[in-house]
């Protein structure tokens, strides 16, 4: 026999993985607590694909925020303001 | 009494900017120069060009400061003018039926399919954040065309809310959380051969 699928065998009558799908990524870590919400975490509780999916993508979101990002390089704000009066100094908004 | 200008709130001080008080924008700038700069990069990944659109906005700022509702959220305003700077430079369709296609569910009894969703690593983030990775990630963010990549920044970087993220992008909530939703799979999918254990 082949593989079972978690998902094929629990959750038959609630929801189809292509249902969670589609809502997967609204919001990944939603305390929301509508029905179709609950049955979506019922289901992705459930089911081995889905949640391996719901963890990744989660992981991506993750790995972005952490993402290093280098500081503000300190010349940034003396040359916008060197531009800024090299362009006029006073600016033209109401007068 | 003399209030000191560093303790005013975003309105008086832009006030102040918009009567020409030259001393009153720059501190704006250093009170917003963190979240511009912070943003520009996450939406370019490179130094230059977070430079330039750090310069941009500010003179932009200091252009249009008259334009702007003070009613509204100055910072939200600023984001508009970040995304702006970036989406400009933008114009690579061939992508977006790729994306697009990302909202079909797959056949999750695919071999394919099977072997996609193969779990991911479960060490924990620091280790697996090699040079590698993070090149890959670089590689993966950029390929995404702009208009999704700023709503990806937005929703899940700097962790604004929807609504927010609609109204800086002037898009509608259903757009945002589509977008949103193929630009996580996108890079999900990216990432995925080097997050297999
Ligand atoms: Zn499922």
């Amino acid at each position: 026999m082949k593989r079972t699928n978690s998902h094929t065998m629990a959750h038959i009558h609630t929801l189809s993985c292509g249902k969670v799908y589609e809502h997967l990524c609204d919001n990944l870590d939603s305390q929301l607590d509508s029905e179709s919400c609950r049955r979506i975490k019922a289901h992705i509780k459930g089911c081995k694909n889905c949640s391996a999916l719901l963890d990744s993508l989660k992981k991506t979101v993750t790995l972005y925020k952490v993402h290093p990002a280098p500081k503000l390089p300190g010349k940034c704000r003396q040359e916008l303001f060197a531009v800024i009066k090299l362009s006029g100094g006073k600016k033209n908004t109401t007068r | 009494m003399k209030i000191s200008p560093e303790t005013l709130n975003d309105a008086a001080l832009i006030a102040k900017v918009k009567n020409g008080d030259e001393r009153a924008f720059t501190l704006l700038v250093k009170r917003y120069e963190q979240t511009v700069w912070g943003f520009a990069f996450k939406l370019c990944r490179n130094q230059e060009k977070a430079e330039e659109s750090y310069q941009d906005t500010f003179i932009n700022v200091y252009r249009k400061i008259g334009q702007f509702d003070s009613r509204s959220k100055f910072s939200t305003w600023l984001y508009t003018i970040v995304a702006n700077n970036c989406l400009m430079k933008r114009r690579k369709r061939k992508l977006d039926s790729l994306l697009e296609s990302l909202d079909v569910a797959p056949d999750m009894e695919s071999e394919d399919v099977q072997k996609q969703l193969a779990g991911w690593d479960d060490s924990p983030i620091e280790t697996m954040m090699n040079k590698e990775l993070r090149e890959q990630m670089d590689a993966a963010i950029q390929e995404l065309p702009s208009d999704y990549r700023v709503v990806f920044v937005l929703r899940d970087l700097e962790d604004k809310t929807a609504e927010e993220t609609a109204t800086i992008l002037k898009l509608s909530i259903p757009a945002v959380k589509s977008r949103l939703r193929r630009s996580r799979i996108f890079l999900r999918h990216k990432l995925h051969s080097l997050m297999t254990a």
